[in-house]
């Protein structure tokens, strides 16, 4: 009976959350079109979000591009299919690896950095001061934060992209001797705006599910030192789950409008 | 905030790389795509397009020119293939050039081959049919293997079939791989056959030997006939002169003919006067029969003398001279 109890406890407060996430959402829609706006708060997040994420999501990118060609050049070289690299790599890394690994990679540093801040904002009641003061701090601190992270994640992962094939590259080049201008040929041919488009709009809501998750995650921090580190933690595996979800979905939407 | 001023410097930077990068990409996409480029449209009929789709690559002698645009069902088996083409290209494309449908690489992607014709047509225009040809199918090339394959097999077991038999020594192949004993006779006869050249060769080096003599010499009568130029002239004369007598033999002989026909012919003639005049032969007949009365009546006559004194006694002296002739004789 308990067991059933606490199962029955659990699915409620995770539809709860789940709610308080839909209302979340929705009133940062309605907060962001409402002005005044906030545009230096937002300048700034995206120079914390987006410059500062750029050499892990470089480092990341070109180590990515470097292991997948490294691990799928053998079993190519099993088919005589080498030369098919370039366009098997761009593919995958414009596709799925790219925005994928970068969103994860920023949920773990922009979600869980998000969730943090605002929860000891949250605990050392500055949100409350603020509510006091009349600044909206949902306007001040939510909105700025999620817009930064939605608009920035795209070019990381845009970047991040390039820097993966350029790793590619230079793996091709060192061991299949392969120029340059070919490499690039081959992957420019391979690559159809039905590979670059709908990744570029899925990474747009990669962004918006990290910034939502983590700042809703901190706005309703639990009081004291300890639910800081909660919100941060929860930010960081709830946003995961969610981006695979998105990603699910963005792919099976992509598949009924460009037919993979 | 310090630092705001750098800040935006660098954010600016990161944005401005993120979007140019985008923007290439884009780009070098849509070039791919030739949506960039001025292009024309010209299309081709195919009875099957072999899995072609949209988007899928022209090529002109190798060369990416564009790409396919459309491909519909005109009816129940004639597909339309419409193609977007680089404008620049135009002046390199004549009406009689050929599309085909080809494959990039054994597994790639299906692309569109437009071959050149002869050269000699005009240069092509927006909207313009070129001539197409369908290749053989994949699907016919494997169904067509699977065949050879299916004979290859049918081939294979009659040829073990084959081989047993030839190893158990049946047949004449088996027995010329098996039998000790033919083998034997086979040596014997090509032996045979060896000795028999030989004598043959001797022959003929013979037969040589007397035509060569023949034709040297004269005193034989072959070699006379082949060598000899004077007897051979002499020949000729023989037998022009017998020609000459043959000649004159037949005019005789006509002559001879003309005379019998005349003689035939001729009614006053003592032959034609024998052997057709009745009435010579009416006083003939009464004459002899005047001969046989006239001689009855001699021979009354002669009986007459006989019994006449005058004469009666010589024919008595003959009866004598006869009796003594008989008795002698006995």
């Amino acid at each position: 009976m308990s067991a059933l109890h606490s199962i029955k406890t659990q699915l409620k407060s995770f539809l709860t959350e789940i709610g308080e996430l839909s209302l979340f959402t929705g009133r940062y829609f309605r907060e962001a079109f409402k002005r005044p706006f906030e545009f230096k708060e937002l300048l700034r997040q995206c120079y914390n979000m987006g410059n500062r994420s750029l050499l892990l999501v470089v480092i990341t990118g070109f180590i990515i591009g470097l292991v997948l060609t490294l691990q799928t050049r053998p079993t190519l070289m099993e088919f005589g299919a080498v030369s098919w690299m370039p366009s098997m790599v761009s593919i995958s890394i414009v596709r799925e690896i790219g925005p994928i690994i970068t969103a994860l990679v920023c949920a773990g540093r922009i979600g869980s950095g998000i969730g943090a801040e605002l929860g000891s904002m949250r605990v050392t009641e500055q949100i409350d001061a603020m509510e006091v003061s009349g600044t909206n701090p949902f306007k001040y601190l939510v909105v700025t934060r999620v817009l930064a992270v939605t608009l920035m994640l795209p070019l990381l992962v845009i970047i991040g992209d390039a820097i993966a094939i350029f790793g590619s590259f230079l793996v091709e080049n060192i061991k299949g001797n392969v120029s340059f201008m070919l490499y690039f040929s081959q992957v420019f041919d391979a690559l159809e705006f039905g590979d670059v488009i709908p990744a570029t709009i899925k990474s747009f809501f990669f962004g918006l599910a990290i910034g939502i998750v983590g700042c809703f995650k901190g706005f309703y921090c639990e009081k004291g030192t300890e639910g800081v580190g909660k919100a941060a933690n929860s930010a960081v595996v709830f946003t995961s789950l969610l981006l695979f979800i998105i990603d699910f979905i963005a792919v099976f939407v992509t598949d009924i409008f460009y037919d993979l | 905030m310090k630092n705001t001023n750098s800040q935006k410097l660098r954010l600016g930077l990161f944005v401005i790389t993120g979007t140019v990068l985008f923007i290439i990409g884009v780009y070098l996409i849509g070039q791919r795509e030739n949506m960039f480029k001025k292009t024309f449209t010209i299309s081709a009929f195919f009875q099957n397009v072999n899995g072609l789709q949209n988007g899928n690559n022209v090529r002109y002698s190798g060369i990416d020119i564009g790409t396919v645009k459309d491909i519909t069902m005109v009816n129940d088996s004639t597909i339309k293939v419409d193609m977007t083409i680089d404008e620049k290209m135009t002046i390199h494309i004549k009406k009689d050039a050929i599309a085909t449908i080809g494959s990039d690489g054994l597994v790639g992607n299906m692309i569109l081959n437009i071959v050149p014709g002869n050269g000699h047509a005009n240069i092509i225009s927006n909207g313009d049919t070129i001539e197409s040809y369908s290749k053989i199918g994949a699907d016919d090339i494997l169904s067509t293997l699977s065949v050879s394959s299916e004979n290859a097999a049918i081939l294979t077991s009659d040829l073990l079939k084959i081989t047993t038999a030839m190893i158990k020594g049946k047949g004449t192949v088996g027995l010329l791989l098996n039998d000790t004993i033919m083998a034997k006779d086979l040596k014997q006869s090509v032996t045979n056959l060896k000795f028999a050249s030989r004598s043959a060769t001797n022959t003929i080096n013979e037969l040589n030997t007397i035509i060569s003599s023949l034709k040297t010499n004269n005193e034989t009568v072959l070699g006379m006939l082949i060598n000899d130029t004077l007897s051979g002239k002499k020949l000729k004369d023989i037998i022009g002169h017998l020609e000459t007598s043959s000649a004159e033999v037949e005019n005789v002989l006509a002559n001879i003919n003309t005379a019998v026909d005349d003689f035939n012919s001729s009614d006053d003639g003592a032959y034609n006067y024998i052997l057709k005049d009745t009435s010579l032969v009416n006083s003939l007949k009464s004459t002899l029969k005047n001969i046989n009365e006239g001689t009855d009546k001699f021979n009354q006559n002669m009986e007459a003398l006989k019994h006449n004194f005058l004469t009666r006694g010589y024919f008595r002296k003959l009866e004598r001279q006869e009796k003594k002739l008989m008795r002698k004789n006995d």
